[in-house]
């Protein structure tokens, strides 16, 4: 039972998700955080591999409800940075959901599918910092105009990260779906429908909206053509280990 | 056939590719390369419907294990070429009226990327492909309504449609995913032999199985063609540029009726979920109309149009009329789109002439002519109830015995008998020379309309539903006890008679004109300028969702 509390600090369970979003604010390195939101849910899933216990009913409902909670708050949150880390914690305790029959590769797939594009999206808040000087939705806006291959970048990003198809998220979305009751299902539905509100508030926040800034310099064709592949490579290896999900 | 299946979703995807690739090129060749793209689609789906006609065989193609696949048949075919076609002339629009605005570039990307989703869609040979198409439709179309990022409104709007349309995606989710649960396949051809074998077999929270996923699918069409009362983005939309109106309300928002017709096979199973079809689609019938013509902006009064038609279509499919939903969808996106890409020059007309027809005390007192004359009122009125009637049914007794007896039939036939009386009505009130010519002709037009109509929509359901017994299963499941239609049929009836009776006497005594707006009726009217409070309660609901959230994140801002 103690190793699954432990594994409870790492796919984050309410109240205990403090600790990576503390952790991610106290991090000021782009490349950090988005780090710690890669191997973080990795090492919670080593735990459930070696925990001597099955795990207890009532975790999925607790994960059902850690994750409904983030999600409500992501709907208001316009820092870019916390942004990321409450859509980590909403999504990623949906593992537990899956840790009942999943196998270990699939447990480490997907929080790896939720974890990647958190974590794209950390990195992303160090290229706006630098010349806003904060990643802050509705600070900037109408980025579309001035800075087309970052605004564009962000829109692939924030899409990846509310599990829009064909991004891997999705058709893990839909084996979590398999793996729950009806109300369950139900409920992660609506989780999934508040992601995609939250991420339109975003974009709307960054990217649209009147333009408020010098025109700046956007983002360099390598970067961009970095992060082309990296989503391109995403969605791909998605398309071949998730299997439609279903 | 394969390569031609895959051709169609690939070519518009290739070429917004290939913009991307050259964003930087001058806009004359962005355009030509994406417009030269469409013809080719077109040409495509024009030859995927001329093989299958050669063929006559549907073809199903899979390029992974357990999804990736699409497949070929009457629905698909004919969707193809109407949703290519129309695509088309949006793009040739778009090549100058776009010519001004700020990412030209990226609208190009975008309107291929949304033709090669809708392209999926109705090719989609499982249901994974049918989720993830149905999917990005809705994401695609929140970029192309928000194109004008500096526009407030069309980011607003654009927000209302995604949520929409993701509010919609979920019940087809769950559909998908209990289908699969239930039946053990993703596959759409396999699915419904599964179905047909065993349609009784599961069961899901104690409901039959297939009940539950098709009033989930009939969710899921409500949302994604504006049905009352998930229909409040659908009037705004006119936000966004004018050749994205034009697609939405010829193209993408008739996605409702091409998934029940795609889900047929589970409705013959759902009688009672056809029946809320029906119901739906009657109230955003009146309701989209009533709308309509209550507003004073031609855009908006054409949203509100398109989601009257579209509750007509919905009609349509409750009453088992599956095939002539798609009919409906394909006349209506014609024409719909015609009218939004000539919106613009109508407006540049009434700017000079208003078009409006002088009254009577006009043309008697200031142009001095005398009034022409009008038919009597009670022979018009005889003329208008008894005419339409007469062609319409003469018009289904000639396709057929069996089809003037079905309830779907005869329940479309007082559709059409109404929108008939409407036309001889507009004709009676009309004052001309020679009323007696004028009606003459107009009755031969309906003929000839209702005539050309009925052999249509009867040669249409012959080539999407070949497998007659499938056709007649779906009219059965949608019918109600007979003694209850009976008394439904009589009652409609007497209230059609007495009210175009009542409506002429008004018309022909001056009644219409005259008397003071009752308290009630100044009371109706304020409901529908605001449109039924319904876009307020929705945004009461966004508002304290939001508030929630807020207070949320102070109280746990520890943590």
């Amino acid at each position: 039972m103690t190793l699954l509390l432990i594994a409870s600090l790492f796919l984050p369970l309410f109240p205990l998700s403090v600790v990576l979003n503390g952790a991610l604010t106290k991090l000021n390195h782009p490349a950090a955080r988005g780090a710690l939101l890669l191997v973080w849910p990795q090492l919670g899933i080593g735990l459930l591999q070696i925990a001597p216990h099955a795990m207890p009913p009532y975790f999925v409902p607790w994960a059902l409800l850690t994750s409904g909670l983030y999600a409500l708050r992501l709907l208001t949150v316009r820092d870019m940075g916390r942004w990321a880390g409450f859509l980590a914690t909403s999504s990623l305790t949906l593992t537990w959901a899956l840790a009942a029959g999943g196998d270990i590769v699939e447990l480490h797939l997907f929080a790896f599918w939720f974890s990647l594009p958190p974590a794209l999206m950390a990195l992303l808040v160090h290229p706006l910092t630098r010349r806003f000087g904060a990643a802050y939705a509705g600070l900037q806006g109408g980025l579309i105009g001035h800075l087309p291959r970052l605004s564009a970048v962000l829109a692939v990003t924030a899409l990846a990260a509310v599990a829009t198809p064909p991004f891997p998220g999705f058709f893990a979305l839909l084996r979590v779906l398999h793996a729950l009751d009806w109300a369950g299902a139900v409920t992660v539905l609506a989780i999934w429908l508040i992601w995609g509100w939250a991420a339109t508030k975003l974009l709307q926040g960054f990217i649209f909206g009147t333009d408020r800034t010098a025109p700046g310099t956007d983002i360099g064709r390598a970067s961009t053509l970095a992060f082309t592949g990296v989503a391109s490579l995403f969605v791909a290896a998605g398309l071949y280990l998730t299997g439609g999900g279903l | 056939m394969d390569k031609l299946i895959v051709l169609l979703p690939a070519t518009p995807l290739l070429s917004a590719l290939l913009i991307t690739l050259l964003a930087d090129r001058a806009r004359r060749r962005i355009a030509r390369l994406s417009v030269g793209f469409s013809v080719l689609t077109f040409v495509l789906a024009a030859a995927a419907l001329a093989l299958y006609l050669v063929e006559g065989q549907p073809q199903w193609a899979s390029f992974g294990p357990g999804w990736g696949s699409l497949y070929l048949d009457p629905l698909t075919s004919v969707m193809s070429l109407m949703v290519a076609g129309i695509s088309l002339v949006v793009h040739v629009y778009s090549v100058r009226y776009m010519a001004e605005e700020p990412g030209y570039g990226r609208f190009y990307i975008l309107l291929d990327l949304m033709a090669a989703a809708i392209l999926l869609m109705v090719a989609a040979g499982d249901l994974v492909t049918l989720l993830v198409a149905w999917h990005l439709i809705g994401v695609l179309l929140y970029f192309l309504l928000g194109h004008d990022a500096a526009r407030p409104a069309a980011q607003r709007y654009a927000f209302w449609t995604f949520l929409t349309y993701r509010l919609g995606d979920l019940p087809l989710v769950l559909a998908a995913v209990l289908l699969y649960e239930s039946y053990g396949t993703a596959a759409l051809p396999t699915l419904f032999e599964r179905i047909s074998a065993a349609p009784d077999a599961h069961a899901v929270a104690g409901f039959p199985v297939l009940g539950v996923v098709a009033l989930l699918v009939a969710l899921a069409a409500f949302a994604r063609s504006a049905q009352f009362p998930l229909h409040t983005w659908l009037p705004y939309t006119m936000e966004g540029p004018t050749p994205v109106s034009a697609l939405m309300h010829a193209g993408i928002v008739n996605a409702g009726g091409f998934i029940i017709n795609r889900f047929a096979p589970l409705f013959v199973h759902a009688g009672s979920v056809l029946h809320l079809v029906f119901a739906v689609g009657l109230v955003t019938a009146i309701l989209g109309s009533i709308l309509m013509l209550t507003q004073n902006d031609i855009k908006k009064s054409l949203g509100y149009s398109t989601m009257g038609q579209m509750g007509f279509m919905f009609v349509e499919c409750g009453v088992g009329a599956f095939s002539l939903a798609i009919y409906h969808l394909i006349a209506h996106g014609l024409f719909k789109g015609t009218l939004f890409l000539g919106a613009g020059g109508v407006i540049g007309n009434a700017r000079k002439h208003d078009g409006v027809p002088h009254d009577d005390i006009y043309t008697f007192v200031v142009e001095r002519r005398p009034l022409a004359p009008r038919l009597p009122w009670i022979l018009a009125a005889v003329i208008t109830v008894v005419v339409p009637f007469l062609v319409l049914g003469a018009s289904r007794w000639l396709m057929g015995g069996d089809s003037v007896g079905e309830q779907g039939g005869i329940i479309l036939l007082f559709f059409g008998w109404v929108t008939g009386a409407q036309l001889l009505f507009a004709t009676y009130r009309l004052r001309v020379d020679s009323p007696w010519r004028l009606m003459a002709m107009i009755i031969l037009s309906l003929v000839i309309v209702v005539a050309g109509y009925t052999l249509i929509e009867h040669g249409f359901d012959l080539f999407l539903y070949p497998d007659r017994e499938l056709s007649e299963r779906i009219y059965a499941a949608a019918s109600i006890p007979l003694a209850t239609f009976e008394v439904l049929v009589m009652i409609l009836t007497a209230a059609i008679v007495v009210g175009w009776l009542a409506t002429y006497y008004a018309a022909a005594n001056g009644r219409a004109h005259h008397g003071d707006a009752s308290p009630l009726r100044i009371a109706f009217y304020s409901l529908i300028s605001r449109e039924f409070y319904v876009a307020d309660v929705y945004a009461w609901l966004t508002q304290a969702t939001l508030s929630l959230s807020r207070r949320l994140n102070v109280w746990s801002r520890w943590m």
